[in-house]
């Protein structure tokens, strides 16, 4: 299975854009990084209806929906660093998430999520034409989580739902450096000897939990006449990421590596939200996500004049958004049943002196009578650092999601 | 909006963000350098002197050598080679063989045309002539069916080599062939003694004969071509009479290598087999060397003590060479092959080694790696070794490396060193000192394509130290 998702992910190309944290743990994935969610600026947790989906926040709020939905969503993403004079831009593309709930009726609604929680990908060349050399940076790394998520309204308060998810962590890391040599500190007559000869640094491990399978979300969800709200826990867990550190002259022409296991604990989360509903399909929305970090991170590393440790800082995300709902009328005019979105974030990074603030528009394009649904979000926003090793970025990113709908276990007219 | 054009849209947006966006180098070096990350890896040399082997040992190779398309018959100094034919007597001829009053029989080599037609010999080479005393045994089986000799041409040449290491044949007998072998010549024909033929008359019917043929006092190295090209011919023809003559082609031909050095002590290779000498160095001085220069401890014994901080990028061993104990046929220097023993899945294996050219070093004295050669030390590249010795130091282990004596090289001061076309006329510098003329889309030719059947004395390798030079990629940072 897990090779399976791996070959599905590689396939899909796995790759954030951010250079920061790229030798912790990378970019982390807001809420399984949804198009729809994006386009309310990663707000809406809260929010029930007949097709929300698996929410990796909140497990609970799926217990309302009344619809298979299945979601896959893509990212296309630009972001662009720079210091002083300095800059430099790459381009992604990712899938973040794909998800899949199954309503039961009284026997509450399954679920499961890929979701891609933490990534980075650079690969890029660096050429001097001046002192003649060449340089290729490699980073990939992927963790991902499968989540099976359940989630059931109390029978007497059908109100209030409980849910819970146990995410299961995958997914490895590669960094590999590939350097030309410098040959100032040796003699003229000498440097014969380093023609040709490129050397890698390499890394690469695989993620996992230690001593644990997996780390869990627990959450409860009331969904009241106008306003609903979430409130969700999710376990401290703690990382391994067993690396290899190695020297290469070739794939086949390498040394012996040497292991190394880093390990990262993973504070416990505290996330809630609210979702207000008025004029019948009209919502806004407020969620907060607060996690403590109180160790540094053991960076990958492992040579050359890099720092050893990413120090971290209390990590949180406030996201407000807005959302107009789409008429279920199928004979309704098109712009009538498209669902339009807006939000705006600010996240601390979980890297020290690092924080971001975005803004997003979404929309939802009705596919068909079914409830068909193409969502589209643009985000843009800068990452500010206050640091000598982070850059200042900004970044544009274009999301694509695909809702599929269906009625599984339901006759005509029920 | 159509679904397929709204489908569409990610890839429209990904095609235009990688037509938009142009890496700035200049900027993705400085972030680098941010980060404590360089852009290329610094080389720094440490050299090692006065390292003094802790063994040295020589292997010698005596198995047979399958003849396909070339074999050896005779001798050089300190080694001797044998050659083994494998024919099958009909029975129709032996009929015949009885009946006649007078036979002989001949064994015809044709020579190998590449080498004795070669621009590449000495001036001097020719006229071969000797006086060769020849030992000549063989093996006649019993008779046997017409099936089963039919079936000689079906054995498998590894059995028939396996077979040859334990050569028994009581029945042999002494002749001299005068050899007189000149630079248009292309045949060499033994005549055989008459115990041979006067065996082979007394019986009669389908039988194998196998024909070994030893010429340890021989002078020279005789290079025939094996059945693959050529077949080599046991004629057997009437004296007088009807002058009736038949002609065998060899199914298999071998060539039997033996040495003769008689000092335990030396370290003496052959050319043209696989002799090997395997030089062990101790490990404390490397290590110590390295120490002193990277101030950190070796051996790495933290972890899983795998030694990843740095890396080899090429080591070099210079060794003393002294010429004058050598003999070879060839007036051309010949390669030294150099080879490592490392690690490999669990095991160790040798691996011979890479070469890499020091072009403005060959270009000015040759290349370094050649015995017969100008100067007085002999310097081989075992890069791959070093880089698994120092990986893997901890577990006590010695650094092993072997060399062997490779072909002759032709151009000495080649800084291409690898046969090519030539593009235009031209006059190559030949490392003996010829000189010759090729025409525009001739081969030149960088190694003489045939052995040397040299011997060489690397004895002082035990007594004269070497000198380790190492170039090194660190990745140690600033501190």
């Amino acid at each position: 299975m897990k090779k399976f998702i791996s070959a599905l992910l590689c396939v899909s190309g796995i790759s954030f854009a951010s250079m920061i944290g790229v030798d912790a743990l990378g970019e982390e994935q807001l809420v399984g990084g949804s198009a729809a969610m994006a386009g309310r600026g990663f707000a809406g947790n809260a929010k029930t209806g007949d097709i929300e989906g698996v929410s990796v926040v909140n497990p609970a709020r799926q217990a309302f929906d009344t619809k298979v939905v299945l979601n896959l969503n893509f990212l296309l993403g630009v972001t662009s660093a720079s210091r002083s004079s300095s800059s430099f831009t790459t381009s992604n593309i990712s899938m973040p998430s794909m998800n899949l709930s199954f309503p039961m009726g009284d026997f509450g609604t399954l679920g499961v999520s890929l979701w891609q929680h933490y990534a980075s990908s650079i690969r890029e060349d660096i050429h001097n034409e001046e002192e003649k050399w060449d340089a290729e940076i490699e980073y990939q790394s992927s963790l991902y989580e499968l989540v099976p998520t359940y989630a059931i309204r109390l029978p007497f308060f059908r109100a209030i739902s409980l849910g819970a998810s146990a995410h299961f962590v995958m997914g490895s890391f590669t960094r590999n450096l590939t350097l030309g040599p410098d040959n100032s500190e040796i003699s003229k007559e000498d440097s014969w000897a380093t023609n040709n000869s490129t050397v890698s640094d390499y890394v690469n491990g695989d993620w996992e939990i230690k001593n644990h399978p997996a780390y869990y979300t627990f959450a409860a969800q009331y969904r009241g006449r106008m306003a609903s709200y979430f409130f969700s826990v999710t376990t401290p867990y703690t990382l391994q990421n067993e690396l290899e550190y190695n020297f290469r002259f070739s794939e086949t022409d390498t040394l012996a590596p040497t292991r190394i296991m880093r390990e990262i604990r993973v504070p416990a989360m505290l996330a809630t939200g609210v979702n207000y509903r008025f004029n019948k399909r009209h919502n806004v929305m407020m969620d907060v996500a607060w996690r403590a970090w109180d160790r540094d991170i053991e960076n990958v590393a492992g040579s050359w004049s890099m720092s050893q440790v990413t120090k971290t800082q209390n990590d949180f995300n406030i996201s407000l958004g807005y959302q107009r709902d789409g008429s279920d009328v199928f004979y309704d005019a098109y712009w009538d049943r498209m669902v339009y979105r807006a939000g705006l974030w600010y996240k601390n990074w979980y890297v020290e002196d690092v924080s971001e603030i975005g803004g997003s528009i979404g929309i939802g394009l009705p596919l068909g009578r079914k409830g068909m649904m193409l969502d589209l979000a643009i985000q843009g926003g800068a990452r500010l650092t206050d640091d000598d090793r982070n850059w200042n970025e900004s970044f544009f990113g274009i999301r694509l999601g695909l809702v599929g709908v269906g009625n599984w276990g339901k006759t005509r007219g029920q | 909006m159509k679904k397929k054009n709204l489908l569409l849209l990610p890839f429209v947006a990904l095609f235009v963000s990688s037509c938009s966006f142009d890496m700035d180098d200049e900027g993705l070096s400085r972030w680098l350098s941010d980060q404590g990350m360089p852009s290329s890896y610094k080389v720094q040399t440490v050299t090692v002197s006065d390292l003094k082997p802790v063994s040295a040992e020589v292997f010698k190779d005596t198995l047979p050598l399958y003849a396909y398309s070339r074999g050896v018959l005779g001798a050089t100094e300190g080694m001797s080679f044998d050659a083994v034919f494998d024919f099958a007597i009909d029975s129709a001829f032996t009929a015949r063989l009885k009946k006649m009053d007078s036979v002989k029989s001949s064994l015809n080599l044709r020579m190998v045309d590449s080498y004795y037609k070669s621009p590449y010999l000495p001036s001097n080479y020719f006229p071969i002539e000797e006086d060769l005393k020849l030992n000549v045994s063989w093996i006649l089986s019993d008779k046997m069916s017409q099936k089963e000799w039919n079936k000689i041409e079906d054995i498998d040449d590894s059995v028939w080599m396996y077979e040859l290491e334990s050569w028994k044949s009581k029945k042999k007998a002494d002749t001299t062939i005068s050899v007189s072998l000149g630079s248009k010549d292309s045949l060499l024909v033994f005549d055989m003694p008459s115990a041979l033929v006067n065996d082979i008359r007394k019986n009669s019917g389908y039988r194998r004969l196998q024909l070994r043929l030893s010429a340890p006092e021989a002078s020279n190295v005789y290079r025939f071509y094996g059945p693959g090209l050529y077949f080599p011919r046991f004629r057997i023809e009437e004296l007088g009479g009807n002058g009736d003559y038949v002609t065998y082609n060899a199914y298999r031909s071998a060539s039997l290598p033996k040495n003769h050095e008689k000092c335990s002590d030396c370290l003496i290779l052959h050319s043209g087999v696989f002799d090997s000498l395997v030089v062990e160095f101790p490990s404390k001085p490397i290590m110590k060397a390295l120490s002193d220069f990277y101030g950190d401890e070796f051996p790495y014994t933290l972890g899983d003590s795998n030694d990843v901080r740095q890396a080899v990028v090429m080591a070099q061993v210079s060794f003393y060479k002294d010429d004058s104990k050598g003999k070879q046929e060839l007036d051309m220097p010949i390669q030294v092959i150099a080879g490592s023993f490392m690690d490999s899945a669990d095991a160790v294996v040798r691996r011979i080694e890479n070469y890499k050219l020091d072009r403005p070093r060959v270009f000015k004295s040759g290349h370094p790696n050649m015995v017969f050669y100008d100067g007085d030390s002999l310097s081989l590249q075992v890069t791959a070794g070093l880089r698994d010795f120092i990986n893997k130091a901890s577990d006590g282990r010695s650094f092993k490396m072997m060399m062997r004596l490779g072909y002759p090289v032709l151009l000495d001061r080649d800084t291409v060193f690898y046969d090519r076309i030539s593009s235009d006329k031209d006059t190559l510098q030949l490392s003996n000192g010829n000189s010759l003329a090729v025409d525009q889309g001739d081969t030149v030719r960088v190694l003489f394509s045939h052995f040397d059947y040299a011997r060489y004395d690397f004895t002082s390798i035990k007594n004269k130290p070497a000198t380790l030079k190492l170039w090194l990629a660190s990745k140690r940072g600033e501190e």
